[in-house]
This record gives C-alpha cells, structure tokens and sequence, in this order.
C-alpha cells in the first residue's frame, strides 16, 4: 500500500529520519564546572599566558571544592583533631551538633516545614508521605528507612541506619524529617535552582539576569559582603549570611527567602561559602604564580588556611553593646547631628562629605571626575560598580533598620563601600580630639534615624558643608 | 470491506466527540475530589464572592446544555435524508428578539446582583473597628520580589522611626476588620490571597486601602497575582491569623525587639 503512495512513504521517511536525527543531535546536559576568574587570572601575566598552568589551577581548586554536581569543603586532618573539631560546613557533613541552641531552633523549623509528613508517620498512613521540593537526600533517606520498615510493624524495634541509635522504627522515620540537614550537593542544587540566574555557577555575580539588576548581584569571590554585624570589615559569620537570606535586602533584586525551611538556608549558606572561599584562594593563587613555583601543593594549603582562618574568625569580631538601647534624648539626637554635619577637617564624623547636608546621598564625595570621559559619575565600590549613597531620608536601611542595625553599621562602616568604620575615628570637639566612643555613635544612629522621618526641608542647614 | 472501515472510522470519531463532554462533565463532578475545586474559604465576604461564581456558572451550565442540546437536535432532525431540497427562509423577527433580549436581561440580572459583593469588597471599608482607612493596621509593598509588610510605631504613625518592617510574613488578627494601605515600589504588582477570596493590584504612586476579615486562625498562602518581571514566581508570602490576644503579643514582641541590642 505504501509503494502505491510514493508521497506518503517519501513523508514517513521524512519524518523517521528527522526523529532519529532529532534524538542523537539533543545536546547532552553540559557537565557543570565552576570557570575559573579571567579577572584575577589576567592580573598576572604569567599565568595569563599559560593555559597549561589554568588547568593546574583548576585542578587544584577541584581538588579543594568538588565540582558543581559534586562540592565538598576538603577538611585538613588538623582541624579535625581540635577540640570541637572545626568542620568548614555548620555542622559538618555528620550533623555535629555544635551549637545545641541553633540545633534546637533548627529542628522546630523542620517539625513545622514536615508537620504534614510528621503527621502521616504518627498515623502510620505511610502513602501521605509525599516528597519535599529540593530536598533529594532527605527523600533517599526516608526511603531507605521505609524499606526497612520491620516486619512487626512501626513500633517494632529498629536501629537507625544513619545515627545507629537503637529505638522503634517510627522514631527513626520521624528522625529523618526532624533531623533533616542538606548535604552540600543537595544545596548546591537548590542554589542553582534559586541563585544561580542572578549569582552564576561560580558565584561571580554574572548570571544571566545578573546584568538587568542595578545594584548588581554580589560577586562573592572576595569574601566581601557588605552587611555583617562584625568589627574591622571581616569575613561574615554564617548569622550574618542567613539574616540576608530571611530579610532579603530592601529595595535591591534579593529577595526574602522566608518561603524555604531554615535547613534549606543553612545549607544555602554553606555552599555560598564555598563558592566565596573558593574564589578567594582562587585569587590568591593567581596573584602568587610564577613560573618557577607553579601552582604548588603547599602554596594551596596555606592559601586555603588563610582564607578559612578568616572566615573563622569571624565570630569573634561580632559588635556586641552590653545592654539595651540607651535612652534617645534631644540632647543626643542633636549631637550626632553636630558630628553628622561637621566636616572631616573641621574635626567632625565626616557624614556630610558624602551624604550630603540633607542626608539625600548627594555629598560632594559621592561624584568623582571620570578618568578618561572627563564627565562626573558616581563613586565605585571594590567590585568597580557605581555606588548610590544612601539617601538617609527615605527611611530604607538595607542591613535593617532597628537602633541596633544602624549603630553596627556606623561602627563598622560597609564592607567593599567608601562607608568608613568609624569606632576610634578621630573628632575634635572644644578643641579637644578623641576617638569616637560607642556612646558617639549611638548619638550618630539617633540623628540618622530621625532623617527619615523629618521631611528634607526641615532639617537644618546652617551648619556643615558650605 | 469499504464500507465497513467507514463505519468503523465514523464510530471512533463518533466517541472521541463524545468522550469530550463526558470527559468534562466527569472532571466537574469529580473536581472537589482531585482537588481542582475552590480552597475553602475563610474570609467573611469568600461565601459571597463564591455565590456569585456558583449563580453565573449554573447560568452558564443551563445555556450550555440548551443551546448544546438545540445543536444536536437540528443535526438529527435536518441531516440529508433522501431527495429534499433546501428552502429558503428570511429568518424570524420575534425568534431573534428573544433571543436578544434573554441574554440581555441575564446581564442586566448579573450586573444588579454582583454590586452587593463589589461594594462589600472594595468599596465599603470598615468605619468603627480598631481599623480603618484613616488608621489601616499595616502597610504592605509590593517590590521585585518580594512583599514587605510594615506596622506602624505605637501612635499608630507610618512615618515614624520605630516602624515594625517585616518581609514575607503577614499576621494579622482573627474576627476582625483587618485595613491595610496596598503599595508598589516598583511596578505593578497583584496581592491575591485565595482563601479570602481577595485579589488588588499594587499600582505604583497609589495608596490602595484593601479591607478583609479572616474567621479562622491558620497560615495562608499570599501570591503576585500580576506578571511583575522575571522574578514573579519568587513573589510569595504568608499570611498568619492569629487568635486576637496572640497577634497582641506579637505586635508587642516586635515593637520589643526593635530596642534589643543582640
């Protein structure tokens, strides 16, 4: 029948073909890698001119991190052997239980994140179990406790195939939820899922949508990031990481990320931290290359306690204020307002060089002459983006906007931003020179919380910058 | 052997046509079942809001089943059958007249009736509870991408410096006349919540006041309603009743732990 109908067959044909063709020419899932950072790379010429020595360097770094599908924190025996031992994730791929308060807090977000699944497993209706979205190894967990389900039934004895703890199969099944922790692949995936368009595979905030967003996307390859709650712009603690994550920052493109459990964000933050110390020793083996080194097994290790050494210690430098939020007088209010407006060579904080005498972030430091067009343009942050000074009017903080939020943010200035620390900076007043005490800059975050809710014209003129 | 696979073709075809109402008919009854029904609903104008959609929909079923039912009876009635030939007819005025005027009357039906529920929701904002337009318990703004809700300070003031801001998470209280001022940062977004029944858009340089009363204390799912930009879909929220004397401790919770220093 098909020879009689030689235009069909030529159409079957077609159409054979073409699928056959479509099936083999459907391009296979790229395999993930991190790409290595051609800005630090070119800033070393040696390096720059020997591939043979980036692909070291790749190596290296793979040898540390994993790879996308597959990250993992290479842990020195070392730290193993301190006392707690020091894992580079929170609680370390075993779940060790450091901090038993944040534990604690931890598991009450899971029994709420899983009530359901908790619930089906107290009613042993074990079918309304249903899977969790981005959470792949707590799903291989639970069904691997499933499976063993002993014949006697969920109160039957069990022993737990993950803490080897000796109970009834139901605990271990609850445990499963109420314990869930993700593992660094599983936070991986759920960054590429959630972070990956905006921060990129390599967390250089250069993904795709990265270049629609003013302010851009953070490049975490420095261990910068802008608002932590530390002293002397050090690396953030995981707190200071998290509380982005739950508060969003406001009025740029990071969003809350409420929506998701707490382990989900915890784990989220260990992979951000992966991504930024990667990048970090990444740029340090860069700037040490040459030819005659290369790219050596000790020069890594040290680059890689280094800048782990950094990020440890960060939880010592947090800006603590014995007691509460002192009382907020006139008398205050209008001191910062006097070391607000007083410019820095007439012995003041210096706020109005940039901020501008009404608090609109329209100082006279807030523009630079451009180099080569000659044309006035915005400041740059250490990431090369223009900077918008915050216009303390309109009542927006991005790090947050309680007294406390303010004072660590005049305290210890704005990480990778011209927003200086100002804990000892030097005023004078009555002729006398001093460090700025805490006590100053409380007085600083009174005036500055008063600017936006004071309309513009009412603030007073008459003193600063003219 | 041809006219056996005529028959045969006709009769598939035949059932497919059927299985599509039947399909249909079928998902409707089954629909509260397989969950594809209206979540219940707990706000005090839903009921309302959920009666109309039910009047319009057996209005529209009646239509459908009549008009449907005209169509197969003239296809039975009038196919070819034997050596008839076709007449022609310059059409009925008084047919076309009812036909007009029924249809216009059901719109005129259905205008009347869905004033009561538009004025409820959109128009008659509460005047003698704890809120009101002048005095909303909250402002909420919608920005790319996210929902960020702020409460006043203890004066009732938006504009002072102890505003209570908060993203993502809503609470309000339970059994009571709940105002809130709607505003965009940025573009237009839409503040739908399905178990109130509510949707408003957020309209940038507009102060929207947007009024409900949740019955039930629980957790409810707050989503963009209104394509926003390429991060719509991150654009959730939750909305938490709670019990009245709850939601007090809450408020007074935050306003608390705005002067705490850890």
């Amino acid at each position: 029948m098909i020879v009689r109908r030689p235009r069909t067959a030529a159409l079957l044909a077609a159409f054979a073909l073409s699928s056959a063709l479509a099936c083999k020419l459907e391009p296979d899932t790229p395999e993930l890698h991190y790409s290595l950072n051609r800005a630090e790379i070119a800033k070393n010429e040696d390096l720059a001119s020997d591939p043979a020595a980036q692909v070291q360097l790749e190596g290296a770094l793979e040898f540390l991190f994993g790879t996308p599908k597959a990250p993992a924190f290479l842990a020195l025996p070392e730290w193993l052997e301190e006392d707690p031992p020091f894992y580079p994730s929170f609680w370390g791929e075993d779940h060790v239980r450091a901090d038993e308060a944040a534990w604690g807090r931890l598991v009450e977000s899971n029994k709420k994140a899983y009530r359901e699944q908790l619930e089906a497993i107290r009613t042993g209706n074990l079918e309304r179990v249903e899977r969790p979205r981005y959470a792949d190894d707590l799903w291989a967990r639970w069904e691997e406790v499933r499976g063993g389900l002993p014949e006697g039934g969920p109160d039957a004895a069990y022993s737990d195939p993950f803490s080897g703890e000796e109970g009834t199969w139901r605990q271990s099944a609850a445990a499963v939820f109420e314990n869930y922790y993700p593992k660094l692949a599983t936070s991986a995936e759920f960054y590429r899922q959630q972070c990956y368009h905006c921060h990129g595979a390599s967390g250089g905030g250069d993904g795709s949508t990265s270049r629609f967003l003013e302010p851009r996307p953070r490049d975490y390859r420095r261990g910068i990031f802008k608002f932590t709650a530390l002293k002397g712009k050090a690396h953030p603690r995981h707190e200071d990481l998290f509380h982005v994550l739950t508060e969003g920052i406001y009025t740029t493109a990071m969003p809350s990320f409420r929506r998701f459990t707490d382990a989900q964000l915890h784990g989220l933050v260990d992979y951000v931290r992966l991504l930024a110390v990667r990048g970090e020793v990444e740029g340090l083996m860069a700037s040490d290359y040459t030819p005659e080194t290369g790219i050596d097994f000790e020069g890594l290790k040290a680059n890689y306690e280094l800048v782990m050494g950094k990020w440890r210690a960060a939880k010592d430098a947090v800006i603590t204020y014995a007691g509460p939020v002192p009382e907020i007088t006139p008398e205050r209010i209008e001191h910062g307002r006097t070391l607000f407006m007083t410019p820095g060579d007439k012995g003041g904080a210096n706020c109005v060089s940039c901020h501008g005498t009404s608090g609109r972030g329209d100082g006279a430091s807030a523009f630079e002459i451009d180099p080569v067009t000659k044309l006035q343009r915005r400041v740059k942050d250490d990431w090369g983006n223009e900077i918008q000074v915050r216009d303390l009017t309109r009542g927006v903080f991005r790090f947050g906007r309680r007294p406390i939020d303010l004072y660590r943010r005049i305290y210890a200035g704005i990480n990778g931003t011209p927003m200086p620390e100002h804990i000892g900076f030097t005023v004078t007043e009555g002729g006398q020179p001093h460090p700025m005490s805490e006590e100053d800059i409380w007085d600083l975050a009174f005036f500055v919380r008063t600017l936006g809710v004071q309309a513009a014209h009412e603030i007073p003129h008459e003193a600063g910058g003219h | 052997m041809n006219s056996l696979k005529h028959a045969l073709l006709r009769l598939v075809v035949t059932l497919l046509l059927v299985a599509v109402p039947v399909l249909g008919v079928w998902t409707w009854v089954k629909a509260e079942d397989w969950h594809l029904w209206f979540p219940e609903t707990v706000s005090t104008y839903g009921a309302g809001i959920d009666h109309l959609f039910y009047v319009i929909m057996w209005m529209v079923t009646v239509t459908f089943v009549l008009t449907e039912g005209a169509l197969v009876w003239f296809v039975l009635r009038y196919s070819g059958r034997g050596e008839r030939r076709a007449v022609y007819t310059h059409g009925n005025h008084t047919l076309e007249m009812v036909w007009t005027a029924i249809p216009a009357l059901l719109l005129i039906f259905v205008a009347f009736s869905q004033m009561k529920a538009w004025s409820t929701v959109k128009m008659n904002f509460p005047e003698d509870g704890p809120y009101t337009v002048e005095h909303p318990l909250m402002e909420v703004y919608g920005s790319q991408f996210d929902w960020r809700v702020r409460y006043p300070d203890a004066q009732g003031n938006f504009e002072g410096a102890d505003v209570i801001e908060v993203p993502y998470d809503i609470y309000v209280p339970e059994d009571t006349p709940v105002v809130l001022r709607l505003k965009s940062r940025d573009v237009l977004h839409s503040f739908f919540v399905p178990k109130f029944r509510l949707k408003q858009d957020a309209v940038p340089g507009m102060n929207i006041p947007v009024w409900f009363e949740a019955e039930e204390a629980g957790d409810y799912d707050l989503i963009c309603a209104e394509l926003c930009g390429w991060g719509h879909y991150k654009m959730a929220g939750r909305v938490h009743v709670l019990p009245k004397d709850e939601f007090e401790r809450w408020l007074a919770d935050q306003r608390a732990a705005l002067y705490r220093t850890e």
